[in-house]
Protein backbone atom coordinates (compact mmCIF):
# COMPACT_ATOMS: atom_id res chain seq x y z
CA UNK A 1 0.00 0.00 0.00
CA UNK A 2 2.77 2.35 0.97
CA UNK A 3 4.58 1.61 -2.29
CA UNK A 4 1.44 2.43 -4.28
CA UNK A 5 1.23 5.78 -2.50
CA UNK A 6 4.89 6.42 -3.25
CA UNK A 7 4.34 5.82 -6.95
CA UNK A 8 1.18 7.94 -7.03
CA UNK A 9 3.06 10.73 -5.25
CA UNK A 10 6.06 10.63 -7.55
CA UNK A 11 4.19 10.40 -10.81
CA UNK A 12 1.19 12.56 -10.06
CA UNK A 13 0.07 13.75 -6.62
CA UNK A 14 3.35 15.30 -5.57
CA UNK A 15 5.23 15.23 -8.85
CA UNK A 16 8.65 16.86 -8.36
CA UNK A 17 8.32 18.93 -11.53
CA UNK A 18 4.72 20.05 -11.17
CA UNK A 19 3.95 20.24 -7.44
CA UNK A 20 7.15 20.27 -5.42
CA UNK A 21 8.83 22.36 -8.16
CA UNK A 22 12.21 20.95 -7.22
CA UNK A 23 15.14 20.80 -9.60
CA UNK A 24 13.80 23.61 -11.76
CA UNK A 25 17.19 24.77 -13.02
CA UNK A 26 17.99 21.62 -15.03
CA UNK A 27 14.30 21.08 -15.82
CA UNK A 28 14.06 24.46 -17.55
CA UNK A 29 17.54 24.63 -18.98
CA UNK A 30 17.91 21.19 -20.50
CA UNK A 31 14.39 20.62 -21.83
CA UNK A 32 15.12 22.50 -25.09
CA UNK A 33 15.40 19.25 -27.03
CA UNK A 34 13.96 15.82 -26.40
CA UNK A 35 17.37 14.14 -26.60
CA UNK A 36 18.87 16.38 -23.90
CA UNK A 37 15.76 15.91 -21.76
CA UNK A 38 16.01 12.13 -21.94
CA UNK A 39 19.74 12.19 -21.19
CA UNK A 40 19.50 14.43 -18.16
CA UNK A 41 16.33 12.68 -16.98
CA UNK A 42 18.06 9.31 -16.97
CA UNK A 43 21.20 10.66 -15.29
CA UNK A 44 19.09 12.28 -12.55
CA UNK A 45 17.06 9.09 -12.12
CA UNK A 46 20.28 7.10 -11.76
CA UNK A 47 21.69 9.42 -9.11
CA UNK A 48 18.38 9.72 -7.24
CA UNK A 49 17.73 5.96 -6.99
CA UNK A 50 21.28 5.18 -5.87
CA UNK A 51 21.49 8.11 -3.46
CA UNK A 52 18.16 7.21 -1.86
CA UNK A 53 19.32 3.59 -1.62
CA UNK A 54 22.73 4.29 -0.15
CA UNK A 55 21.46 6.94 2.27
CA UNK A 56 18.85 4.50 3.48
CA UNK A 57 21.57 1.86 4.02
CA UNK A 58 23.74 4.17 6.12
CA UNK A 59 20.83 5.89 7.89
CA UNK A 60 21.64 4.35 11.28
CA UNK A 61 25.32 5.27 11.12
CA UNK A 62 24.80 8.97 10.54
CA UNK A 63 23.74 11.31 13.31
CA UNK A 64 22.50 14.86 12.92
CA UNK A 65 25.92 16.48 13.27
CA UNK A 66 27.34 14.92 10.09
CA UNK A 67 24.11 14.20 8.24
CA UNK A 68 24.32 16.95 5.65
CA UNK A 69 28.00 16.55 4.75
CA UNK A 70 27.55 12.81 4.37
CA UNK A 71 24.46 13.17 2.17
CA UNK A 72 26.15 15.75 -0.04
CA UNK A 73 29.20 13.50 -0.24
CA UNK A 74 27.08 10.54 -1.35
CA UNK A 75 25.25 12.62 -3.96
CA UNK A 76 28.46 14.21 -5.25
CA UNK A 77 30.19 10.83 -5.55
CA UNK A 78 27.24 9.36 -7.45
CA UNK A 79 27.01 12.39 -9.74
CA UNK A 80 30.70 12.12 -10.55
CA UNK A 81 30.12 8.48 -11.47
CA UNK A 82 27.13 9.42 -13.64
CA UNK A 83 29.27 12.03 -15.38
CA UNK A 84 32.07 9.51 -16.03
CA UNK A 85 29.59 6.93 -17.34
CA UNK A 86 27.85 9.35 -19.71
CA UNK A 87 31.27 10.48 -20.92
CA UNK A 88 32.27 6.88 -21.56
CA UNK A 89 29.12 5.67 -23.27
CA UNK A 90 27.59 8.75 -24.93
CA UNK A 91 30.22 11.41 -25.51
CA UNK A 92 28.06 13.65 -27.77
CA UNK A 93 25.39 13.72 -25.04
CA UNK A 94 28.06 14.60 -22.49
CA UNK A 95 29.07 17.51 -24.70
CA UNK A 96 25.54 18.79 -25.21
CA UNK A 97 24.56 18.52 -21.52
CA UNK A 98 27.68 20.45 -20.56
CA UNK A 99 27.66 21.95 -17.09
CA UNK A 100 24.19 20.58 -16.26
CA UNK A 101 25.50 17.06 -15.77
CA UNK A 102 27.81 17.93 -12.82
CA UNK A 103 25.09 20.31 -11.58
CA UNK A 104 22.97 17.27 -10.70
CA UNK A 105 24.79 17.54 -7.35
CA UNK A 106 22.82 20.68 -6.61
CA UNK A 107 19.47 19.33 -7.78
CA UNK A 108 17.39 19.93 -4.66
CA UNK A 109 15.07 17.08 -5.56
CA UNK A 110 17.84 14.63 -4.67
CA UNK A 111 18.86 16.13 -1.33
CA UNK A 112 15.16 16.76 -0.70
CA UNK A 113 14.28 13.08 -1.00
CA UNK A 114 17.26 12.10 1.15
CA UNK A 115 16.14 14.47 3.90
CA UNK A 116 12.41 13.87 3.62
CA UNK A 117 12.35 10.12 3.27
CA UNK A 118 15.50 8.07 2.68
CA UNK A 119 17.07 8.88 6.04
CA UNK A 120 14.14 7.29 7.87
CA UNK A 121 12.93 4.49 5.64
CA UNK A 122 14.33 1.03 4.83
CA UNK A 123 16.14 0.24 1.58
CA UNK A 124 13.17 -1.02 -0.43
CA UNK A 125 10.89 1.91 0.32
CA UNK A 126 13.68 4.43 -0.29
CA UNK A 127 14.66 2.89 -3.60
CA UNK A 128 11.03 2.78 -4.72
CA UNK A 129 10.67 6.43 -3.76
CA UNK A 130 13.80 7.29 -5.72
CA UNK A 131 12.44 5.46 -8.75
CA UNK A 132 9.00 7.05 -8.49
CA UNK A 133 10.26 10.61 -7.96
CA UNK A 134 12.99 10.18 -10.56
CA UNK A 135 10.50 8.88 -13.12
CA UNK A 136 8.11 11.69 -12.27
CA UNK A 137 10.90 14.17 -12.96
CA UNK A 138 11.93 12.27 -16.09
CA UNK A 139 8.37 12.34 -17.46
CA UNK A 140 8.03 16.08 -17.00
CA UNK A 141 11.42 16.59 -18.66
CA UNK A 142 10.31 14.49 -21.63
CA UNK A 143 6.94 16.24 -21.92
CA UNK A 144 8.61 19.66 -21.75
CA UNK A 145 11.32 18.56 -24.17
CA UNK A 146 8.75 17.27 -26.68
CA UNK A 147 6.57 20.37 -26.43
CA UNK A 148 9.49 22.75 -26.77
CA UNK A 149 11.18 20.91 -29.59
CA UNK A 150 7.88 20.72 -31.47
CA UNK A 151 6.84 24.31 -30.78
CA UNK A 152 10.24 25.80 -31.54
CA UNK A 153 9.82 24.91 -35.21
CA UNK A 154 7.23 27.64 -35.54
CA UNK A 155 7.95 29.73 -32.45
CA UNK A 156 11.60 30.41 -31.60
CA UNK A 157 10.52 31.56 -28.11
CA UNK A 158 9.82 27.95 -27.17
CA UNK A 159 13.50 27.09 -27.48
CA UNK A 160 14.61 30.01 -25.29
CA UNK A 161 14.57 30.17 -21.45
CA UNK A 162 11.31 32.21 -21.24
CA UNK A 163 9.63 29.57 -23.36
CA UNK A 164 10.63 26.96 -20.80
CA UNK A 165 8.97 28.96 -18.00
CA UNK A 166 5.79 29.46 -20.01
CA UNK A 167 5.56 25.80 -21.02
CA UNK A 168 6.15 24.62 -17.45
CA UNK A 169 3.61 27.15 -16.15
CA UNK A 170 0.98 25.77 -18.52
CA UNK A 171 1.75 22.21 -17.42
CA UNK A 172 1.49 23.17 -13.73
CA UNK A 173 -1.86 24.86 -14.43
CA UNK A 174 -3.14 21.84 -16.31
CA UNK A 175 -2.07 19.58 -13.45
CA UNK A 176 -3.91 21.79 -10.96
CA UNK A 177 -7.10 21.71 -12.99
CA UNK A 178 -7.07 17.92 -13.30
CA UNK A 179 -6.03 17.52 -9.68
CA UNK A 180 -8.95 19.59 -8.36
CA UNK A 181 -11.39 17.48 -10.39
CA UNK A 182 -9.77 14.30 -9.08
CA UNK A 183 -9.96 15.57 -5.52
CA UNK A 184 -13.70 16.09 -5.81
CA UNK A 185 -14.12 12.55 -7.02
CA UNK A 186 -11.90 11.15 -4.28
CA UNK A 187 -13.71 13.09 -1.59
CA UNK A 188 -16.93 11.41 -2.63
CA UNK A 189 -15.47 7.92 -2.65
CA UNK A 190 -13.20 7.98 0.40
CA UNK A 191 -14.77 9.05 3.65
CA UNK A 192 -11.65 8.68 5.81
CA UNK A 193 -9.34 11.69 5.47
CA UNK A 194 -5.85 10.79 4.37
CA UNK A 195 -3.08 10.56 6.92
CA UNK A 196 -1.15 13.84 7.04
CA UNK A 197 2.34 13.76 5.70
CA UNK A 198 5.17 16.24 5.90
CA UNK A 199 5.37 18.49 2.88
CA UNK A 200 8.62 19.81 1.50
CA UNK A 201 6.78 22.75 -0.02
CA UNK A 202 3.95 24.98 1.10
CA UNK A 203 0.34 23.88 1.19
CA UNK A 204 -1.20 23.89 -2.23
CA UNK A 205 -4.94 23.92 -2.51
CA UNK B 1 31.92 11.41 14.57
CA UNK B 2 34.79 13.11 12.80
CA UNK B 3 36.35 9.72 12.26
CA UNK B 4 33.09 8.41 10.89
CA UNK B 5 32.76 11.36 8.52
CA UNK B 6 36.33 10.79 7.36
CA UNK B 7 35.68 7.13 6.69
CA UNK B 8 32.58 7.98 4.66
CA UNK B 9 34.80 10.32 2.66
CA UNK B 10 37.29 7.54 2.11
CA UNK B 11 34.64 5.05 0.99
CA UNK B 12 33.10 7.56 -1.40
CA UNK B 13 36.52 8.40 -2.89
CA UNK B 14 37.31 4.71 -3.34
CA UNK B 15 33.98 4.23 -5.08
CA UNK B 16 34.56 7.14 -7.46
CA UNK B 17 38.13 5.91 -7.99
CA UNK B 18 36.96 2.47 -9.08
CA UNK B 19 34.44 3.91 -11.55
CA UNK B 20 37.12 6.29 -12.83
CA UNK B 21 39.57 3.47 -13.50
CA UNK B 22 36.90 1.39 -15.22
CA UNK B 23 35.60 4.19 -17.46
CA UNK B 24 38.95 5.81 -18.24
CA UNK B 25 39.84 3.75 -21.35
CA UNK B 26 36.27 4.09 -22.65
CA UNK B 27 36.32 7.85 -22.16
CA UNK B 28 39.64 8.18 -23.97
CA UNK B 29 38.23 6.12 -26.83
CA UNK B 30 35.07 8.26 -27.09
CA UNK B 31 37.14 11.42 -26.98
CA UNK B 32 39.36 10.14 -29.77
CA UNK B 33 36.31 9.24 -31.87
CA UNK B 34 34.80 12.67 -31.29
CA UNK B 35 38.14 14.28 -32.16
CA UNK B 36 38.39 12.42 -35.46
CA UNK B 37 34.79 13.23 -36.40
CA UNK B 38 35.53 16.86 -35.58
CA UNK B 39 38.69 16.73 -37.71
CA UNK B 40 36.76 15.52 -40.73
CA UNK B 41 34.10 18.23 -40.34
CA UNK B 42 36.78 20.86 -39.88
CA UNK B 43 39.01 20.04 -42.85
CA UNK B 44 36.11 19.21 -45.17
CA UNK B 45 36.93 21.82 -47.88
CA UNK B 46 40.40 20.29 -48.25
CA UNK B 47 39.17 16.71 -48.32
CA UNK B 48 37.72 16.70 -51.83
CA UNK B 49 41.14 15.66 -53.07
CA UNK B 50 43.16 15.46 -49.85
CA UNK B 51 43.24 12.81 -47.15
CA UNK B 52 43.89 13.09 -43.44
CA UNK B 53 47.16 11.53 -42.32
CA UNK B 54 48.19 10.27 -38.90
CA UNK B 55 49.20 13.10 -36.59
CA UNK B 56 52.87 13.97 -36.11
CA UNK B 57 54.15 15.54 -32.95
CA UNK B 58 56.74 18.30 -33.12
CA UNK B 59 58.75 20.08 -30.45
CA UNK B 60 58.03 23.80 -30.31
CA UNK B 61 60.75 26.47 -30.17
CA UNK B 62 60.95 28.21 -26.80
CA UNK B 63 59.55 31.48 -28.16
CA UNK B 64 56.25 29.87 -29.21
CA UNK B 65 53.13 31.48 -27.69
CA UNK B 66 51.32 29.75 -24.83
CA UNK B 67 48.31 29.27 -27.08
CA UNK B 68 50.17 26.42 -28.78
CA UNK B 69 50.05 23.10 -27.00
CA UNK B 70 53.43 21.42 -26.37
CA UNK B 71 54.39 19.27 -28.16
CA UNK B 72 52.52 20.45 -31.25
CA UNK B 73 50.38 17.70 -32.74
CA UNK B 74 50.08 18.30 -36.48
CA UNK B 75 47.59 16.38 -38.56
CA UNK B 76 48.73 16.78 -42.17
CA UNK B 77 46.34 16.74 -45.10
CA UNK B 78 47.98 15.56 -48.31
CA UNK B 79 47.01 14.93 -51.91
CA UNK B 80 49.05 13.58 -54.80
CA UNK B 81 51.06 16.80 -55.02
CA UNK B 82 52.10 16.71 -51.37
CA UNK B 83 50.89 18.49 -48.28
CA UNK B 84 47.95 20.82 -48.92
CA UNK B 85 47.09 21.75 -45.36
CA UNK B 86 47.22 20.87 -41.70
CA UNK B 87 45.04 20.69 -38.63
CA UNK B 88 46.53 21.75 -35.31
CA UNK B 89 45.13 22.18 -31.84
CA UNK B 90 45.53 25.37 -29.86
CA UNK B 91 44.00 26.74 -26.69
CA UNK B 92 43.07 29.77 -24.70
CA UNK B 93 43.49 29.97 -20.96
CA UNK B 94 41.81 33.39 -20.84
CA UNK B 95 38.23 32.08 -21.06
CA UNK B 96 35.62 32.61 -18.39
CA UNK B 97 36.07 29.21 -16.83
CA UNK B 98 38.87 26.81 -17.59
CA UNK B 99 40.82 26.23 -20.77
CA UNK B 100 39.12 26.46 -24.15
CA UNK B 101 40.49 23.81 -26.49
CA UNK B 102 40.33 24.68 -30.17
CA UNK B 103 41.18 23.07 -33.47
CA UNK B 104 42.16 24.94 -36.58
CA UNK B 105 42.53 23.72 -40.15
CA UNK B 106 44.83 25.77 -42.40
CA UNK B 107 45.59 25.34 -46.07
CA UNK B 108 49.14 25.57 -47.39
CA UNK B 109 48.90 29.37 -47.65
CA UNK B 110 47.85 29.47 -43.97
CA UNK B 111 44.34 30.52 -44.81
CA UNK B 112 41.79 29.41 -42.21
CA UNK B 113 39.74 26.55 -43.58
CA UNK B 114 37.95 25.71 -40.37
CA UNK B 115 37.97 26.68 -36.71
CA UNK B 116 36.14 24.91 -33.87
CA UNK B 117 36.05 25.00 -30.09
CA UNK B 118 36.20 21.34 -29.18
CA UNK B 119 36.21 21.49 -25.40
CA UNK B 120 35.18 24.33 -23.10
CA UNK B 121 33.24 25.10 -19.95
CA UNK B 122 31.97 28.56 -20.87
CA UNK B 123 28.66 29.77 -19.40
CA UNK B 124 25.60 28.23 -21.09
CA UNK B 125 23.59 30.89 -22.92
CA UNK B 126 26.47 33.39 -22.92
CA UNK B 127 29.99 32.21 -23.65
CA UNK B 128 28.92 28.92 -25.15
CA UNK B 129 27.86 30.71 -28.33
CA UNK B 130 31.32 29.83 -29.60
CA UNK B 131 29.90 26.35 -30.10
CA UNK B 132 28.74 25.57 -33.63
CA UNK B 133 25.71 23.90 -32.07
CA UNK B 134 24.63 27.28 -30.71
CA UNK B 135 25.69 29.93 -33.22
CA UNK B 136 27.79 30.33 -36.37
CA UNK B 137 30.11 32.84 -34.73
CA UNK B 138 33.24 30.74 -34.99
CA UNK B 139 32.67 30.01 -38.69
CA UNK B 140 33.19 33.68 -39.56
CA UNK B 141 36.95 33.21 -39.36
CA UNK B 142 36.92 30.89 -42.37
CA UNK B 143 38.88 32.21 -45.33
CA UNK B 144 41.04 34.62 -43.34
CA UNK B 145 44.82 34.72 -43.41
CA UNK B 146 46.98 36.49 -40.87
CA UNK B 147 48.09 39.12 -43.40
CA UNK B 148 44.48 39.97 -44.33
CA UNK B 149 44.17 42.12 -41.20
CA UNK B 150 46.52 44.44 -39.40
CA UNK B 151 47.64 43.16 -35.96
CA UNK B 152 45.27 45.67 -34.28
CA UNK B 153 42.33 44.32 -36.20
CA UNK B 154 42.89 40.85 -34.76
CA UNK B 155 40.73 41.72 -31.75
CA UNK B 156 37.07 41.92 -30.78
CA UNK B 157 35.20 45.09 -31.78
CA UNK B 158 35.13 46.26 -28.18
CA UNK B 159 38.95 46.36 -28.25
CA UNK B 160 39.01 48.17 -31.59
CA UNK B 161 39.27 45.04 -33.68
CA UNK B 162 37.29 43.38 -36.40
CA UNK B 163 35.37 40.59 -34.67
CA UNK B 164 31.95 40.57 -33.01
CA UNK B 165 31.53 39.57 -29.39
CA UNK B 166 28.31 38.45 -27.69
CA UNK B 167 25.99 40.63 -25.66
CA UNK B 168 26.93 40.08 -22.04
CA UNK B 169 29.94 37.95 -22.84
CA UNK B 170 33.07 39.60 -24.19
CA UNK B 171 35.58 37.50 -22.27
CA UNK B 172 35.05 34.31 -24.24
CA UNK B 173 35.27 35.76 -27.79
CA UNK B 174 38.21 37.93 -26.71
CA UNK B 175 39.99 34.86 -25.35
CA UNK B 176 39.53 33.02 -28.62
CA UNK B 177 40.42 35.91 -30.91
CA UNK B 178 43.59 36.64 -28.94
CA UNK B 179 44.70 33.01 -28.87
CA UNK B 180 43.96 32.81 -32.59
CA UNK B 181 45.97 35.99 -33.26
CA UNK B 182 48.98 34.69 -31.30
CA UNK B 183 48.82 31.36 -33.07
CA UNK B 184 48.35 32.78 -36.56
CA UNK B 185 51.05 35.40 -36.18
CA UNK B 186 53.54 32.86 -34.88
CA UNK B 187 52.79 30.39 -37.66
CA UNK B 188 53.06 33.24 -40.17
CA UNK B 189 56.68 33.78 -39.18
CA UNK B 190 57.39 30.06 -38.68
CA UNK B 191 55.66 28.38 -41.64
CA UNK B 192 58.05 25.44 -41.45
CA UNK B 193 56.31 24.32 -38.26
CA UNK B 194 53.34 23.06 -40.22
CA UNK B 195 55.38 21.23 -42.79
CA UNK B 196 55.66 17.52 -42.39
CA UNK B 197 57.69 15.32 -44.67
CA UNK B 198 55.41 12.54 -45.75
Amino acid sequence: MKVVTLWLDGLWDRNPGLIQLLGLCPLLAVSNTLENAIGLGLATLFVLVLSNGSISLIRNLVDDAIRLPVFVLVIAALTTCAELLVQAFDYPLYQSLGIFLPLIVTNCLILGRAEALARREPLFISTMDGLAQGLGFFLILIILGTIREWASETLILAALPPGAFIALGLLVALHQVIQSKVKHLRARVITNPKERRVRTTGDIS
Amino acid sequence: MTLRLASFGLIASLFVGVIYVITKPLILESKEEARIAELYALAEPLLSDGTIQTPISKELPSDAPTSLVRPLLITPIVDTTGQIGAVIPFRSTEGYSGTIQLLIALDKNQKIVGLRAIDHRETPGLGDKIDTQKTDWILKFNGLSYQDLSPNEWAVKKDGGRFDSFTGATITPRAIVEALRDTMSYLNTHPELLETSQ
